[in-house]
């Protein structure tokens, strides 16, 4: 690895040369930072809300028959599990996260120092906070969810998809759009360590 | 002449500031190792054999059957097993780089960072699938038919809690390793 960078090895102080060509590359780098950042920022509050409002808005009902020429109608709801109200609260705090700091984010882009370092450090903690936050939501989410699609044999729990299609296929979606957000939170956290790491590689 | 003076002060208190980094790096990443190694193993070991009353006819008294309570029959525990086994790998492929890295070698600790990263979302996924299932087991839940197990497999489901705090505190380990070593970058700027 040391031999590849020719700026590793403590010796490379000597050679001014290629220490003075490379700040150019490197202030695009730090320029184009926050610009990303804010992106990112606005996929994690757009995937999040849409996750919610179509976890929120699953309700089924449907017939089920308890005796033959008797059937009842039965409602799905998210709420019947707790997992599920985990997830809505996990990503409406998600939601109301990237708000305040995508706004954070577009007023230091505004400021003409750009971004200070404090601010990315706490950034950088809470992502890392929040990341760990919807990952948890998703995987109890899908955990339950899975168990509703397949079943359990072992300890009898039937599987309810086949009855409520539409509340499943809700689910899905809602399942799928947290892992975009939890993944979009794992590019911010790298984003940021990336141009921290940027910063001192230009110093 | 005077910048290199400069640079070089910057570099010996950097190495300075860099092995208490280090030593507290390592001790984190290896208590991550533990907890993940031994919550994988008490999942892994989890077996309990009961015996459950069935009712197949309301007329007859109840037949009484051996049951056997499995990790690999429920597929939220075969997924914590499995992530904790990579994070507890992986804490040892970490700590070896951490142990070998003498230089600065940017790139592996930025690698290092990264994946990190990724264990922090593997674990906590890993926890709340647990989690939610255990609940399920523990409680029951009405409003699809499912019943509760945790009566009947209670030795079962107190390894699974047990597992679960030790494999949370093995991801708040994770969590700390990232905050130290943003905080490091944030220290050298």
């Amino acid at each position: 690895m040391a031999s590849t960078n020719p700026t590793t090895p403590p010796h490379a102080a000597t050679e001014p040369p290629t220490k003075y060509s490379a700040p150019p590359h490197e202030h695009k780098v730090s320029s184009f930072g926050p610009i990303i950042d804010v992106a990112l920022r606005v996929i994690l509050f757009a995937t999040a809300l849409v996750a919610v409002i179509v976890m929120v808005t699953s309700k089924q009902t449907k017939l089920i028959p308890v005796a033959p020429g008797i059937a009842i109608p039965r409602d799905a709801k998210f709420n019947h599990s707790p997992a599920f109200i985990y997830f809505v609260a996990a990503l409406s705090v998600a939601c109301l996260y990237s708000i305040v700091t995508g706004a954070l984010s577009v007023l230091a882009l505004k400021k003409p120092g750009g971004s200070s370092t404090k601010l990315q450090l706490h950034f950088v903690i809470l992502d890392a906070l929040l990341l760990g936050i919807v990952a948890a939501a998703t995987g109890a989410a899908g955990g339950v969810a899975y168990i509703g699609l397949k079943g359990n044999s072992h300890v009898r729990w039937n599987k309810i998809c086949h009855t409520y299609n539409s509340f499943c296929f809700h689910f899905a979606t809602s399942i799928l759009l947290s892992l975009i957000s939890s993944i979009t939170l794992l590019f911010l956290v790298w984003l940021s360590v990336y141009v921290l790491s940027k910063k001192i590689a230009r110093r | 002449m005077k910048m290199q003076h400069k640079e070089e002060d910057v570099e010996v208190v950097d190495n300075g500031r860099r092995s208490s980094f280090d030593r507290m790096d390592m001790v984190v990443r290896f208590l991550a190792l533990a907890l993940t190694l031994v919550a994988a193993v008490l999942v892994g070991l989890d077996k309990q054999t009961a015996t459950v009353s069935l009712t197949l006819v309301p007329s007859v008294p109840p037949i009484r059957v051996p049951a056997t309570g499995k990790w690999t029959y429920m597929s939220a525990f075969v997924y914590l097993v499995i992530v904790n086994a990579i994070s507890c790998f992986y804490a040892a492929v970490s700590l070896l780089l951490v142990l070998a890295r003498r230089g600065r070698h940017k790139l592996v600790s930025l690698t290092v960072t990264i994946l990190d990263l990724v264990m922090v979302g593997l674990l906590f996924s890993a926890l709340g699938a647990t989690a939610s299932i255990g609940l399920i087991g523990f409680q029951g839940n009405s409003h699809v038919h499912w019943d509760k197990v945790c009566n009947v497999f209670d030795k079962f489901c107190h390894q699974i809690v047990i597992a679960l705090f030790l494999s949370f505190a093995g991801s708040i380990a994770y969590l700390v390793l990232i905050v130290l070593a943003v905080l490091h970058l944030h220290k050298k700027l």
